[in-house]
């Protein structure tokens, strides 16, 4: 490739995006299921972890240890990690992403549940709710905008990071930032880019905007 | 009944005890004669109200579906539950429209109704308030006492009422239970006897110098000895007047016409021999009801140069306060 | 093909992990681990020292003068949200276009915008987070404006400010590796090798390094802090 092929090569040639609609609508999709599987996961370890650590209060630290260990690692290396034992495959994508969520997700989940007032836990006890109905009734509705915030965290986050999971052969957006780039054709790269920038700003607005509709109590001023 | 002490003396943990938030070590509990150990935890508390400072109210439910809490793990259905709640908001001052708004959209006064309601929703015989006016300012500290009382005429429950504040306890106790750090019990009796008769140096030094005052503020003037005063009905003459006042030593007489007090006349006016009904008359310049404290009668009396209050007892004349009728009171109780 | 490369190690399929990790022919020459090595320190410093300068005085100004506490709010989203390899992956065909070719300012620029929110934040939150008192106390004293935000400000918030250069550090160092995949060399080339080659162990071998790097630089970070004098530490 000559440096002249490389500067007349244009940023988005429209046409080849009419032409690819299905490479690019299936690129999306997988990005999509990558991102919502490693986010899920996270959740359901997330909201073990987190139940361990707010039951035996000595568990907060190592726990959040652990998750900010996991966070610490790079990405290419977890992947590089796990490919020799789950090979090039959906699980070694999933499992280092949803590693990735869990800091955010325990410590804001342990941080929400912290919150609510001592005076409405205490009120909730004196009245004679079950232990259950504390929990459910009470406290987790309390501590959603907390969680809430985490899961937007954790799902931005993913959404970017699902691209690097391209190296590994998952597909998603990833694959057509590398796709461009070996072939030294930017429409692709750019598209591969800007859809996943977008698509992580789509569903940051959609868990805000489900954020909203689970917390009323929240929209309103204090009127005294 | 209100538990009060300094703080670290147990009060608001005797308290939590008796719905075992926390657990007595020793010793029996007993709620309408049953040790509390043996009830299920989730019975006992639903089967006592719970007020707590700055209420403890749900943020995320509605002031309705506060009020419902008890009633609805209670299984009651949803049109029962519904009147209830309206029922209550009613009771403890609430507007209708209130119950939709959220806890954080009210004042600290109307959260505390609130409170109180969700507490009454299933009707508990038991009341526990753990310093429930403690978080909002002292207007509105008062009012809500004064709402409690007129609410406890009505529906008769028995409350254990935790308190720092000696003013509220004396002014909303039935008993008073003074605890000392430690959990020591230091006297436990009616608002006045803690007054009159401290059980030792602690008691006195917590009740405070004032104490005489402080228990003038318990009794109305309707607990005095009725007395009627140096007063003459209008048709009387100047004569009988004089005579009366000279019998009372006093230098002004009150005139009475039709049950009424019709004002103060000066003797002087009288001595020349005109009518009592067409001298110039004063106002009464101390006023008071049965309702009225001594220690407003007495302030009222000090403040307007006079030495008794006229009461009023929906506009009938109901005797006369005087200062001495007052001290009397402290000095000489017969009873208790 | 991946761009200018160094030159290849020549690393025999069925090398061991350790084999690789120990071996003193794979350390050195073009190509060799310390030269990827260096490459991606020359890297992670670069883009450090830029974020460094640019959010500091940036966040401690600021939050001298009580501005920008809007930012926050943005700067905390932006902290866990940038999508670096997307980033990269848009920067390249301009940077290429423009002539600039594949290194270093795609790379570059990405992770410079992964560096900048921890460091702002924290600075910025550093500062805000000083007793108002003592602040009060040195203006009392007479110190200037510029003393007071240079001696006490900045001084007081060192701590809290360390803390946000170590998160930006570690963040930088792990994900500078996707630079082997975005048409540059550095750290991560074994496990983009190990992955084009097949050869798992290279691939392990190249992770354990990458992973390796990180630690080593939160650990670093985190030995620095003691350095800190005991009352400024215990701010943090």
């Amino acid at each position: 490739m000559t440096p002249v092929a490389q500067a007349t090569n244009p940023i988005i040639r429209w046409e080849w995006i009419i032409d690819e609609w299905d490479q690019i609508r299936e690129a999306l999709v997988q990005h999509l299921e990558l991102t919502v599987l490693s986010v899920a996961l996270g959740v359901v370890v997330a909201a073990v972890l987190s139940a361990v650590a707010l039951r035996f209060r000595f568990m907060v630290s190592p726990i959040t240890g652990f998750t900010g260990f996991l966070y610490t690692i790079p990405s290419v290396a977890l992947f590089g990690l796990l490919v020799p034992y789950f090979g090039l495959s959906r699980l070694t994508a999933v499992l280092p992403l949803a590693a990735y969520t869990l800091l955010i997700l325990v410590t804001n989940t342990v941080a929400g549940f912290n919150a609510v007032p001592e005076s409405v836990r205490d009120a909730a006890k004196g009245m004679g709710l079950t232990p259950v109905r504390r929990v459910v009734e009470v406290e987790l509705p309390l501590a959603l905008p907390y969680i809430i915030a985490g899961l937007r965290i954790a799902v931005v986050s993913t959404a970017g990071l699902v691209t690097v999971a391209a190296i590994i052969g998952q597909g998603g957006l990833g694959a057509l930032i590398l796709d461009g780039l070996q072939r030294t054709f930017w429409t692709p790269m750019t598209i591969g880019a800007s859809l996943s920038i977008l698509l992580a700003l789509v569903l940051d607005g959609a868990i805000y905007a489900l954020g909203r509709w689970a917390t009323p109590w929240t929209r309103r001023a204090k009127a005294s | 009944m209100a538990l009060i002490g300094p703080s670290g003396c147990g009060k608001t943990t005797t308290l939590r005890m008796i719905n075992r938030l926390i657990e007595p070590t020793s010793g029996r509990l007993e709620v309408n004669g049953r040790d509390v150990i043996n009830e299920s935890l989730t019975e006992l508390r639903r089967g006592i109200g719970y007020v707590i400072q700055q209420g403890g109210l749900f943020p995320h439910r509605t002031v309705a579906q506060n009020i419902a809490t008890v009633p609805r793990t209670l299984g009651w259905d949803k049109s029962r539950v519904a009147d209830r709640v309206a029922e209550l908001a009613e009771l403890v001052g609430l507007e209708l429209t209130m119950l939709d708004r959220y806890p954080d959209e009210l004042s600290g006064g109307q959260q505390q109704r609130i409170g109180v309601a969700r507490a009454l929703a299933a009707d508990p015989p038991v009341l526990l308030m753990d310093e429930p006016f403690g978080a909002v300012d002292p207007i509105v500290r008062s009012r809500l006492q004064d709402e409690l009382l007129a609410l406890q005429q009505q529906l008769h429950k028995t409350i254990v009422f935790v308190t720092h504040d000696l003013e509220e306890a004396l002014k909303l106790g039935d008993r008073i239970a003074l605890l000392n750090v430690g959990g020591i019990l230091e006297q436990y009796s009616t608002p006045d006897e803690l007054l009159r008769s401290p059980a030792n140096t602690f008691v006195e030094q917590f009740v405070g110098e004032d104490r005489g005052m402080k228990r003038l503020a318990l009794k109305s003037v309707a607990e005095l000895p009725f007395e009627t005063g140096p007063v003459i009905p209008d048709t009387a003459s100047s004569s009988e007047a004089v005579a009366t006042a000279e019998a009372q030593g006093v230098e002004w007489i009150g005139l009475i016409c039709d049950d009424r007090f019709g004002g103060w006349v000066r003797v002087a006016d009288l001595a020349n021999g005109s009518v009592p009904a067409d001298a110039e008359r004063f106002p009464p310049a101390a006023q008071v009801t049965p309702d009225s404290t001594l220690r407003n009668a007495m302030e009222l009396i000090m403040t307007s140069r006079t030495s008794v209050a006229v009461i009023n007892d929906g506009g009938h004349f109901g005797g006369v306060v005087s200062l001495d009728a007052i001290r009397r009171s402290l000095v000489s109780e017969p009873d208790l | 093909m991946m761009g200018p490369v160094l030159g290849q190690a020549a690393v025999p399929r069925d090398i061991g992990v350790f084999e690789f990790l120990f071996g003193s022919e794979y350390w050195t020459g073009p190509g060799g681990i310390l030269a990827s090595l260096w490459d991606t320190l020359v890297m992670c410093s670069a883009v450090m020292a830029v974020a460094t300068i640019i959010a500091v005085p940036l966040a401690t100004v600021l939050a001298h003068h009580g501005r920008g506490e809007l930012s926050i709010t943005w700067v905390v989203t932006l902290s866990r949200a940038v999508p670096t390899f997307a980033v990269a992956g848009l920067l390249v065909p301009i940077s290429l276009r423009r002539g600039w070719g594949f290194e270093p300012w795609p790379i570059f620029i990405a992770l410079l915008l992964l560096a900048l929110p921890p460091i702002y934040l924290n600075t910025y939150t550093g500062v805000r987070g000083i007793d108002r008192g003592v602040i009060d106390a040195a203006r009392g004293m007479g110190l200037s404006e510029r003393s007071v935000l240079l001696n006490v400000e900045l001084a007081l918030a060192t701590s809290v400010m360390l803390a946000g250069i170590r998160v930006a550090a570690v963040q930088v160092v792990a994900t500078e590796p996707i630079r082997a995949f975005l048409g540059g060399d550095g750290l991560g080339r074994y496990v983009r090798d190990g992955l084009g080659q097949n050869n798992d162990n290279l691939l392990l071998a190249g992770a354990i390094l990458v992973a390796g790097l990180a630690a080593l630089t939160g650990t670093i970070f985190g030995l620095m802090r003691r350095l800190l004098p005991p009352g400024v530490r215990r701010l943090a």
